[in-house]
């Protein structure tokens, strides 16, 4: 495999020493509102280098909301969200009233980002080599013939070289997934943010999707995952975060979470969780 | 009842130059039609709440009434502002102006028609709005409404039959005007029709063989 | 600008013309649509000679003006053995011959989508062919594309301004004559324009309320 794309593959440290240092995402007081329908309310959570959080929770939960409000794809209404120490998508003007950052702004902020949807969201009239190229011509300015370059060792490190010239309706769902990676990806990103990146996809096509995104946590990139794959959370994550009517309720390492819990809620999901997917023990194993 | 065909072979060339004239005023009026039409539809979608009701209400007003009706009026009406326009100006204006609000809706429904996700993704890449709406929203917008474009081209070009009533030389005026003049009403009509079912077909299998090109990618 | 005691005096013909003008469609669109059932019901058939007289129907009514289709059956009807075909005639004439092409098309679709196990499972009962497509498949169809067909009954009575042409006194022969006998063309043509308006957009409306209702209730 080729070297990792990100410069951030340099720091390897475990994050339980990193801790010390200022993450790299800061959410503090978070909460948002659907009209009158608060769907998040005082999220506090810290991401920090290296670091891949995995968000769980019940549909409902909140936590993709949680996820799109990182990139402020949805505006979050109370709190902050800073991003390598730069208050998101809001500034806060001479009277402390805050008001929405401009365009600009808002973009250096997601300069930091890379951002999977659950839907790929790739342009169909472009093939994957253009859907990568794109954001690399038009807002990186690179000259073509460098751009093509460069997404071309992203769509390598998803194992798609092979397939750039293909348009996205002739790829697999789980083609078209790593496709999307790769597009995030070349613009070099400093965290990854995934959105529930394997729910669309069919059950033999989730394996290939997961195993770059594994890849790419031991290469060092920082992530935030939601999903549903708990065997993915439980080896991938260095924290879990459970979600439950729009709060945090627990988080810790995948062994406190999936383990050594007796929080109520959370033992009913992941109970709900093992009687869906157990085929063949006709009782699932107790979890502790 | 006699059936003969010499007298259209003996008034052929007014018969094409009449051919020329639907021709003319039909894709003449189609073009400044689907300009007007982006334009609307563009303002809409940028302007302000205010103007999207205005143009609301305008699209409104000119779907409501008849082809016929907006001729009358800007033909006939039109000098008592001083607009005194020819018999063939005024065709073309009025195919334009009458199709620019169906070719508005399209368009509107065109924008509309891709999906939120895809400009999500091109947003948290840094690109901007109208980069976007160049690159990803106009190009895959196109094929979703070719079939809509080509639909209302074949309408338009039976509405130029219409522009006879307003002397305007064209196909249904100079044919049966002979066949009134040699009551040879059999041959004329039948040449009308045939003429205008060549060209409804034309049209409409340019449009399925443009689509099939334009949308080669969604092939899987 | 705008000549009030003129509109005033106007008022009465032009009510009696509209009451011309919505005869002529609606009776136009009823005609047309069991045109349309005859027409659908051939190209959905299983014969390939009635699917083919069923495609050219609608290919020659849909791709033919209907300004022409009214100057065929008014010049042609009297040397075919029709004589003196009033003008309310040969205007319902044309209107239900062309609107039963385009109704028809949308009947097709809305026929189409039914899943064929429905009439199967009808034919198993023994129901005959007729009535399965009038009991079962029709009032589906006709539901499912309520909205397209308001909107025909719109383009219908936009495109009945026409019959003016063969001589009925519809709405825009009236203001046409109006228009000749005092040239306030403009005036004319704009309350024209109105009254055409006043009936046609809140028509679209209703056939708009109607498709929000048909996609909630298919969501």
């Amino acid at each position: 495999m080729s070297l990792s794309l990100s410069p951030t593959n340099a720091i390897s440290a475990v994050p339980a020493e990193n801790s010390k240092i200022a993450p790299i995402i800061h959410l503090s007081a978070v909460g948002k509102r659907f009209g009158k329908n608060q769907v998040l309310a005082n999220i506090d959570l810290d991401v920090h280098h290296s670091e891949v959080v995995c968000l769980i929770g019940p549909s409902g939960s909140g936590k993709s909301t949680l996820l799109r409000c990182m990139a402020f794809l949805e505006e979050y209404d109370d709190g902050e969200i800073h991003i390598e120490g730069r208050l998101l998508g809001w500034e806060i003007d001479d009277r402390g009233h805050r008001k929405h950052a401009g365009r600009n702004r808002l973009n250096q902020a997601r300069r930091n980002l890379g951002i999977v949807f659950q839907q790929f969201n790739l342009w169909p009239h472009m093939t994957a080599l253009g859907n990568v190229t794109e954001a690399l011509v038009r807002v990186r300015r690179l000259p073509r013939q460098e751009a093509e370059k460069k997404a071309m060792k992203a769509l390598d490190k998803v194992g798609l070289s092979e397939k750039a010239k293909e348009y996205p309706a002739r790829l697999s769902g789980g083609q078209q997934q790593r496709v999307a990676i790769a597009r995030a990806l070349a613009m070099e990103p400093k965290i990854m943010l995934f959105d529930e990146p394997t729910s669309a996809l069919d059950p033999e096509l989730v394996g290939e999707v997961l195993a770059v995104m594994k890849q790419l946590a031991q290469e060092g990139m920082t992530m935030v995952v939601v999903t549903h794959e708990m065997g993915f959370a439980a080896q991938v994550a260095d924290s879990v975060v459970f979600l439950d009517q729009g709060s945090i309720v627990t988080r810790g390492t995948p062994n406190e979470v999936f383990r050594d819990t007796n929080h109520p809620r959370l033992r009913q999901f992941l109970q709900n969780y093992l009687d869906r997917n157990a085929f063949w023990h006709t009782t699932p194993e107790k979890t502790s | 009842m006699t059936f003969d065909l010499s007298i259209i072979t003996a008034n052929a060339g007014a018969i094409w130059n009449a051919f020329l004239v639907t021709i003319y005023t039909w894709l003449a009026g189609s073009v400044l039609g689907l300009m007007a039409g982006l334009l609307i539809a563009a303002l809409m979608l940028f302007g302000g709440r205010p103007l999207q009701l205005l143009l609301r209400v305008f699209i409104e007003l000119v779907r409501g009434t008849p082809f016929l009706v907006i001729l009358f009026l800007v033909y006939y009406g039109g000098p008592s502002f001083g607009l005194r326009l020819g018999a063939m100006t005024a065709g073309v204006l009025c195919i334009a102006f009458y199709s620019s609000v169906y070719f508005a809706e399209i368009f509107r429904s065109g924008f509309a028609a891709v999906p939120r996700g895809q400009l999500e993704a091109g947003e948290c890449l840094g690109l901007g709005r109208l980069q976007l709406l160049w690159r990803v929203q106009l190009p895959q917008m196109l094929v979703l409404i070719l079939p809509a474009i080509f639909n209302m081209l074949t309408i338009l070009c039976k509405e130029t039959a219409v522009l006879s009533i307003i002397t305007v030389p064209e196909l249904t005026a100079v044919l049966t005007g002979i066949g009134t003049r040699t009551f040879t009403f059999i041959e004329t009509l039948l040449v009308l029709c045939i003429a205008y079912l060549l060209l409804i077909e034309i049209t409409s299998r340019a449009g399925r063989w443009l689509e099939h090109r334009v949308g080669i990618y969604l092939q899987r | 600008m705008f000549d009030w005691p003129t509109f005033l005096f106007s008022l009465p013909l032009l009510g009696k013309a509209l009451l011309i003008t919505l005869q002529t469609s609606l009776l136009g669109n009823a005609f047309g649509f069991v045109i349309a059932i005859l027409i659908s019901s051939m190209q959905l058939a299983k014969m390939p000679l009635l699917r083919r007289l069923g495609g050219s129907y609608i290919f020659i009514f849909r791709g033919v003006p209907l300004l022409v289709q009214l100057l065929v059956i008014y010049y042609l009807a009297p040397m075919f053995g029709l004589p003196n075909l009033s003008p309310m005639v040969a205007a319902v004439m044309a209107l239900s011959l062309c609107s039963g092409a385009y109704i028809a098309e949308i009947l097709r679709g809305g026929l189409m989508a039914i899943p064929s196990g429905q009439s199967e499972a009808a034919h198993l009962l023994g129901m005959s062919r007729p009535a399965i497509l009038l009991r079962i498949e029709l009032p589906q169809a006709v539901q499912s594309t309520l909205p397209s067909l308001v909107n025909e009954l719109v383009l219908l009575i936009k495109a009945s301004a026409l019959v003016s042409v063969v001589g009925l006194a519809d709405l825009t022969r009236v203001a046409q004559n109006l228009a000749s006998s005092d040239y306030l063309f403009f005036q004319h043509y704009l309350v024209l324009a109105g009254i055409y308006c006043l009936i046609n957009i809140p028509l679209t409306m209703f056939g708009r309320r109607l498709e929000r209702h048909l996609e909630r209730s298919l969501a």
